[in-house]
């Protein structure tokens, strides 16, 4: 990607969003959501379809009109319920990529990325200075002169997110803007985004329901279910501390292992619990408070398999392979462990045949206390 | 995410002119409501306006045109179930069948609807009224006793109705064929059913909901129909309800009040069926209506798609060669008759037709009010429709159900509440074109709205959106993006409008001033009172101009067709 600098840039605002809830009727999509951003921050809704994210992100844009809370671009407000204030969606001054796209069809690329540009009333060599610097960005630039409508999607993506930044918003707001596009398009343009947000250090909000996505991209996550919030950390702290089983098997796929309290037997900075099989787990509660019963998540990969009785004094089992489901990348065991299933994926060159007795090891420090929240903690994780 | 939600994203701008155009619309359609049951409630002096006593008696006197409304109704039915089967099978052969130009054939099945019922039951009459139809010369002339058909029949009138009907049928149950998703079909022949079984119990039921919504429909347009009923019922003394107050009114002395409870009680009638109509729509019929357009695979019929095919060609060559080719002969004959005679041939009717000042003034005043109301239309429509689909702005939706009324009340009974209402409105356009201008637009609403959101509801909302997050505001988004997409869907609903306009009869003949003719009640007019030849060259006439207008329409409809911006 070439890089030159922004022919102007404006300062990166912040966003508070306060006690925000949106409600169409009798539904309530947000139910009380806070949060902040930084200026110049890379934050990501994350969540299932249905869970408020998207709308959450309108009513930041203004396309919503919230039912009540309160949003601050830079300190100023834009909505608040208790002060009437309604600021409409071109005059809060941010950007949106849509996941649509939403490229004008009526437009030459130009015409469309140039589209905020006139808008502000900017001169016309102006508006082709800028213009060409956007879409050199997006290595469009070669086709400036085409019919939006003869362009593949992920052209049309480069040319919404070209027009989306080109008037030097102040934050850019991002609906999805990658669902649209296949895998491997998807897995570049996730690349080029970041880069992107890198060299313009705009402040962005971001959602997705795609976590790979939204650890590539993010310096913080919002994890979002049913209108509300789950868990608020970076990328590391919500795919290494998952805050409840939601968050555990929503980002990335965990075993949720339910046991009693053994604290006995607790020690060396680990607690214990004792499956309904007789199985002791050690983990780690991270300052968590646990009751008389508790979850332990354990992420597929953080599990091992061994033939030999490993050395390590705790979390050592017996286990059975019921099935092994091979994915190109790695491979997927099915094991029969304390009169349960669980999960594990490796990397091993030597496959391992159903039906074989093995040793089932995991380090306590990736077994991790989850919070009591709900009753989801039954089966055993999605494959 | 629930994207369907309003937002109210609104300043004062865009308020104040919805409210006025809004409030205009409705006033345009409820101001000849509330005089129209004002009037049908008048139990005083039935010429005196106000009325000067109230009261049901108007209602109580209806058992005595019993016999009008059971004229209605059976015509109605019959047209109705006729249409309806050749609507279906219309429908599933040329979307379900692998008919030789298939695509062509589907295009020129709208043909018979732009074929009115006025030029039908005018060529047909020709053809089949049981002294000198042409039919019935042909049936003597071998030695016939009598006459072979007769066509002012109610059998006769249903036939004519049913005809150009059927076209509406064709379209409606078309689409409905069209957004059945093929695989459910195939799915049970994997299963192992066979064909038959796969078209009652899969086919069938699963566009019987639509079906049944495009029959309460037509049955309603078919109570309310006109021209056909008034061109062959008439001379017989046959009449339906829209007739009957036709007669009524005209008739010396008028007589308003019994005539505005016919129309209410008509008004009601319809107004119930096109709500079923509606909820039968909205409810969606299972999975057929996903919005998506499938394209299914043409089931292979063997030979019987050239009996299909064949099938087609008949309806088509009835319901738009015939009625056009046999007003064509007449109009060239001095005296209309089954069998050609050199010296009959003449160009008299139509050099009459040009040089005649009445006839020639009623040509021109159609053409003008025709273009000023799919100018005026347009711009009215093309707002509303932004108001009720695209605004988010709150009384939209009851807008939306306003624009629902003239479709529900016949055009006759619409003109008849009309009538009264601007004989007391202070400005005198009684009388007038502009009259005639406020009715057009008046009840062409339904028609020009949903044409104009029809292209509207396709552009995704997002593309109003971007523009403005890109900071547009609401007049620049307007010029800028939401009018250029539009434009195929304007000008689809201009020359709509301008062809209703053009042919319409039901409230011009009832609104039409003796100094401000239009062609088409001068066309009836012509026909009961000067002759028949001279008639057909007016029609023809009319049928010209309508012609050029649809060249256009089908020019842009294949331009609108591809995406936009090519």
């Amino acid at each position: 990607m070439t890089v030159s600098p922004a022919p102007e840039t404006r300062r990166a605002a912040s966003i508070d969003v306060k006690d925000l809830v949106v409600r169409y009727g009798t539904v309530t999509a947000v139910r009380g959501v806070s949060f902040s951003v930084a200026a110049g921050e890379h934050l990501t809704l994350l969540g299932p379809s249905g869970c408020g994210k998207t709308t959450t992100l309108r009513a930041i844009a203004g396309l919503e009109k919230p039912t009540a809370g309160e949003i601050r671009i830079d300190g100023t407000v834009v909505y608040g319920s208790g002060t009437r204030v309604q600021i409409p969606p071109e005059r809060r001054g941010l950007s949106m990529v849509f996941q649509s796209y939403a490229i004008w069809p009526h437009m030459t690329v130009f015409d469309n990325v140039a589209y905020g540009l006139r808008v502000r009333r900017e001169s016309e060599s102006v508006i082709s200075e800028r213009v060409g610097w956007a879409l050199d960005l997006v290595q469009m630039g070669e086709l400036a002169g085409r019919s939006a409508s003869k362009l593949s999607g992920g052209q049309q993506q480069r040319v919404a997110l070209a027009r989306a930044f080109v008037f030097s918003p102040s934050v850019l707001l991002f609906d999805e803007p990658l669902s649209n596009l296949d895998a491997k398009l998807r897995a570049e343009m996730r690349i080029e985004l970041k880069e992107l947000q890198l060299q313009l250090g705009i402040t962005s909000v971001y959602v997705t329901h795609d976590l790979e996505e939204a650890l590539a991209i993010s310096d913080r996550i919002i994890v979002m279910r049913n209108g509300i919030i789950e868990q608020i950390g970076t990328p590391a702290e919500i795919y290494d501390l998952p805050r409840n089983a939601f968050v555990a098997d929503f980002v990335g796929s965990a075993n949720l292992i339910r046991g009693r309290r053994r604290p006995e037997l607790d020690g060396h900075g680990l607690i214990v619990l004792e499956t309904p099989g007789g199985a002791l787990i050690h983990g780690m509660a991270h300052g968590r408070r646990a009751g008389r019963e508790a979850v332990f998540s354990a992420r597929t990969v953080h599990l091992q398999l061994s033939r030999e009785h490993p050395a390590s004094a705790h979390n050592v089992w017996p286990a059975r392979v019921k099935s092994r489901v091979f994915q190109g990348d790695f491979t997927q065991y099915h094991l029969d462990w304390d009169g349960r299933r669980l999960v594990l994926r490796c990397v091993t060159a030597e496959p391992v045949a159903e039906g074989t007795d093995l040793f089932l090891s995991v380090d306590p420090r990736y077994c991790v206390l989850l919070e009591e929240e709900s009753p989801l903690v039954v089966g055993s994780p999605s494959p | 995410m629930e994207r369907s939600a309003r937002a109210g994203s609104w300043r004062p701008g865009p308020v104040l002119v919805s409210l006025v155009v809004g409030g205009a619309a409705a006033v345009l359609v409820l101001y000849p409501i509330f005089y129209l049951i004002q009037a049908s409630l008048s139990v005083g002096d039935p010429q005196a306006r106000p009325p000067e006593a109230y009261g049901l008696d108007n209602y109580a006197g209806l058992p005595r045109y019993a016999h009008i409304f059971w004229n209605t109704v059976l015509v109605a039915v019959i047209a109705t179930v006729f249409a309806i089967v050749l609507g279906f099978a219309m429908g599933w052969t040329l979307s379900r069948a692998n008919v030789p130009g298939r695509e062509a054939l589907e295009q020129m099945m709208a043909l018979p609807y732009y074929v009115t019922p006025l030029m039908g039951a005018l060529a047909w009459s020709l053809i089949g009224s049981p002294s000198g139809g042409f039919l019935n010369q042909v049936w003597r002339a071998l030695g016939g006793d009598g006459h072979l058909i007769d066509i002012t029949t109610p059998y006769g009138i249903a036939w004519v109705m049913a005809l150009f009907e059927g076209s509406v049928a064709f379209v409606m149950i078309g689409a409905v064929m069209k957004s059945m998703d093929p695989a459910l079909e195939e799915a049970s022949q994997v299963l192992g059913a066979g064909r038959l079984r796969t078209m009652l119990k899969i086919t069938l039921p699963l566009v019987l909901p639509g079906v049944l919504g495009a029959t309460i429909f037509v049955f309603a347009e078919m109570l309310g129909s006109f021209s056909a009923a008034l061109v062959l019922g008439l001379p017989n003394r046959f009449y339906v309800v829209t007739t009957a107050m036709y007669q009524l009114v005209s008739q010396y002395p008028p007589r308003f009040p019994q005539a505005a409870a016919m129309g209410v009680s008509l008004f009601a009638v319809m107004f119930v069926m096109v709500y079923i109509y509606r909820r039968i729509i909205s409810r969606g019929s299972y999975v057929t209506i996903t919005g998506k357009a499938f394209r299914p695979r043409a089931m292979d019929v063997g030979r019987l798609r050239w009996i299909l095919f064949g099938i087609c060609l008949l309806y088509l060559a009835i319901a738009v060669l015939l009625p056009v080719l046999t007003l064509l002969y007449a109009s060239f004959q001095r005296l209309a008759t089954a069998f050609p005679r050199l010296d009959n041939f003449t160009l008299a009717n139509y050099v009459t037709a040009l040089s005649l000042d009445a006839v020639r003034s009623a040509l021109w005043n159609s053409l003008l009010l025709g273009c000023a109301t799919s100018i005026l239309g347009v711009l009215l429509m093309g707002f509303l429709s932004w108001l009720i689909y695209r605004s988010r702005l709150p009384g939209a939706g009851v807008i939306e159900y306003l624009l629902m009324f003239p479709q529900a009340v016949p055009r006759l009974v619409f003109a008849f509440g009309m009538l009264w209402a601007w004989l007391v409105f202070p400005i005198p356009i009684y009388g007038t074109l502009w009259l005639l201008l406020i009715a057009y637009l008046t009840v062409f609403l339904p028609l020009g709205v949903r044409t104009i959101s029809g292209v509207m509801l396709q552009i995704d909302r997002t593309l109003e959106e971007s523009a403005q997050m890109c900071g547009a505001g609401w007049g620049y988004r307007l010029r800028t993006v939401t009018m250029p997409l539009l434009r195929p869907g304007l000008i689809a609903a201009a020359l709509l409008l301008f062809i209703a306009s053009v042919r319409e009869l039901g409230a011009s003949i009832l609104l039409m001033g003796p100094k401000a003719k239009v062609i088409t009640p001068a066309i009836v007019e012509s026909w009961f009172s000067t002759s028949t030849e001279l008639t057909a060259a007016m029609a023809l006439l009319q049928t010209l101009a309508v012609a050029v207008a649809l060249a256009l329409l089908f020019a842009v409809a294949r331009r609108a067709l591809r995406p936009v911006g090519e």
